[in-house]
């Protein structure tokens, strides 16, 4: 009897060390948008733990952040409106260049943003663009090149648009020459005013997954993610994709490390680790996204590399101009898009 | 005039099981989007097996559920006799305090608890979760108890006490019976409604533990797997089963 405390203390002890030897990782983010075969293969190679936390919108995810004054996560994938925002709100920490080798790999195209200028604090994952789906069954793909015709009368009561207020001004920002970021009240209310115009064609607002009235055949014109082609092509392949000449939307997701993260050794490990190219390729294969990997990108299928929506072409990538944090005018777009939604 | 009722049962039934039935069947679809049928298959079944991340996330949701609707049930049961048989000071008062819980928008109560676990320093994970939980239940419980308890004849307990039983052995032979229907309805309530919870639970939780709300709805950027049809295909057959045990069981005390 008298050797059970000691041996309970042994057990403890074994456990404790146990627990302090591992290592752990952090992760928050959207569910399976990152294969769980990577994060395996991550965890067998470096004996780092990962645990995988998942949130459903970026809101949410900040406010979990904001709240918690960036602690308790190690990486997290905002979109790049959120990488600017949190960069300048002092939640994200440096990223250490110095620990990453695999750096290279990745396409200047994508680097040096305005939402996070010289990459200090975020180098990016995955990337896609807001254009417009056509169904070729009912509507010719090659008379639909632009926003502007989206709207055409001949539409009235026809059209997806997506049900965020970001993309459908961009939409009617880019119709008019104007910045995708304008913070410019004139410009915004011009928008607005075209946007009025264009409500009447519109059938339905989507805030999760446009390809599913695409591919019930309720619509067959609208505002629709790249991504989500690439999946409804899978089951129909009618579904086109528009890159519109005025200028897609464009967002890209980025790795972060928030500033209160205890893990930071093993958040450059891993970013590292997603930077490799045969990781990178994996990723793609399995979520049908783009990838900033531009060594990724060389071991894909020449199917792959050659498809337009996943890879546009440099044309249309020069132009392409990415969602940033606009502040308070926000504010301004928020109150229109309220008026848009109740028909004032 | 009876060919209008059958069809207005058929109407209600059909609006209520025509989307789960949909569901069910889908979970045998091969296609993947489930806009037309592609053949029988148990793939999906298959394949949620290999889903270590989603079962676990429904085991996690399971133990939750349990858990705070036990505990909700049990403090909620002694408040609700509490309101109904003592007076105390301020009765009133919490009486209507748990109204406010119950009316309070999810996203204010998540912020509430976000904000007072990290003051008091817990650590967001399974113990903040189970808490959260047990306090969005509890005036569920309370409700359905006392409601149950003004409904039955106070002279019962009075006659009780004339014939000289103890406060114990009313509790245990006269309320309990009386108000054992409306504490099961109060759990099976709390077990649904921690089971559904998204929005606090998004806030409260922490990466170490996670659950199947949550999970699947992240899931929407890159496309809700048919494997979350079989989950629901199999909780789904969980409660028939329940349900069914639950009636058989009681027809037999009868």
């Amino acid at each position: 009897m008298i050797k059970l405390p000691a041996l309970l203390a042994a057990v403890l002890m074994a456990m404790s060390t146990a627990l302090h030897a591992e290592e752990k990782l952090v992760v928050y983010n959207w569910a399976e948008y990152i294969p769980e075969s990577t994060v395996a293969d991550f965890e067998k190679e470096t004996g780092i733990k990962v645990e995988y936390s998942t949130y459903e919108n970026n809101e949410v995810m900040y406010s979990k952040i904001k709240l918690q004054k960036g602690k308790g996560y190690d990486i997290v994938v905002p979109s790049a409106y959120l990488v600017s925002k949190m960069r300048q709100e002092g939640l994200l920490q440096k990223i250490d260049k110095t620990k990453l080798t695999n750096l290279k790999n990745l396409s200047p195209d994508l680097l040096d943003k305005p939402y996070d200028p010289g990459n200090g604090y975020s180098l990016p994952y995955l990337w896609g663009s807001t254009g417009i789906g056509v169904n070729s069954k009912e509507i010719d793909p090659s008379t639909i090149t632009s926003w502007a015709d989206l709207w055409d009368e001949k539409w009235q009561g026809k059209l997806l648009l997506t049900d965020d207020v970001r993309e459908v001004f961009h939409m009617a920002l880019k119709k008019n020459g104007f910045s995708t970021n304008s913070t410019n009240p004139d410009e915004v209310k011009v928008a607005y005013e075209d946007l009025q115009k264009l409500m009447p064609n519109v059938l339905v607002f989507n805030a999760d997954a446009p390809r599913e009235p695409f591919m019930a055949g309720d619509v067959n014109l609208g505002m629709i993610w790249s991504g989500e082609v690439i999946m409804a092509q899978a089951d129909n392949p009618d579904i086109h994709y528009v890159f519109p000449k005025e200028g897609a939307g464009f967002w890209v997701d980025s790795f972060v490390i928030p500033v209160g993260a205890e893990n930071v050794e093993s958040a450059h490990k891993f970013i590292d680790y997603m930077l490799r190219p045969e990781v990178g390729q994996k990723v793609v294969e399995e979520l049908g996204y783009s990838t900033p990997n531009a060594a990724a990108k060389a071991l894909l299928s020449e199917e792959l590399q050659n498809n337009p929506v996943i890879f546009p072409s440099a044309e249309i990538m020069k132009t392409a101009e990415f969602q940033n944090d606009i502040g308070d005018a926000m504010k301004l777009y928020d109150g229109y898009w309220e008026k848009l939604k109740t028909g004032e | 005039m009876k060919a209008f009722k059958w069809s207005f049962i058929i109407a209600i039934f059909a609006y209520l099981y025509l989307p789960i039935g949909i569901l069910v069947i889908n979970s045998f679809n091969a296609s993947k989007y489930g806009y037309e049928w592609k053949g029988f298959t148990f793939e999906w079944y298959a394949k949620l097996w290999e889903n270590e991340a989603l079962t676990q996330a429904f085991l996690n949701s399971l133990l939750v559920a349990s858990l705070a609707a036990t505990a909700a049930t049990l403090i909620g049961t002694l408040m609700a006799l509490a309101l109904h048989r003592y007076r105390f000071p301020l009765k009133a008062t919490a009486s209507s305090l748990l109204f406010i819980v119950m009316m309070s928008p999810d996203i204010v109560l998540a912020i509430t608890f976000l904000v007072i676990f990290i003051a008091l320093g817990i650590q967001l994970g399974f113990w903040s979760l189970l808490i959260a939980h047990i306090t969005f239940c509890l005036p569920f419980v309370v409700i359905t108890v006392y409601a149950q308890l003004k409904g039955f004849d106070k002279y019962l307990l009075e006659a009780a006490q004339d014939l000289g039983a103890s406060e114990s052995r009313i509790f245990r032979l006269i309320i309990l019976p009386l108000v054992f229907p409306a504490i099961v309805a109060g759990w099976l309530l709390s077990f649904t409604l921690s089971l559904d919870d998204v929005i606090i639970s998004s806030f409260v939780t922490g990466p170490s533990f996670e659950i199947l709300p949550i999970r699947v709805f992240s899931m929407v950027k890159v496309g809700v797997s048919p494997e979350v049809n079989v989950l629901a295909t199999l909780l789904l057959a969980i409660s028939l089963f329940l349900v069914t045990l639950s009636t058989l069981l009681l027809r037999r005390k009868h």
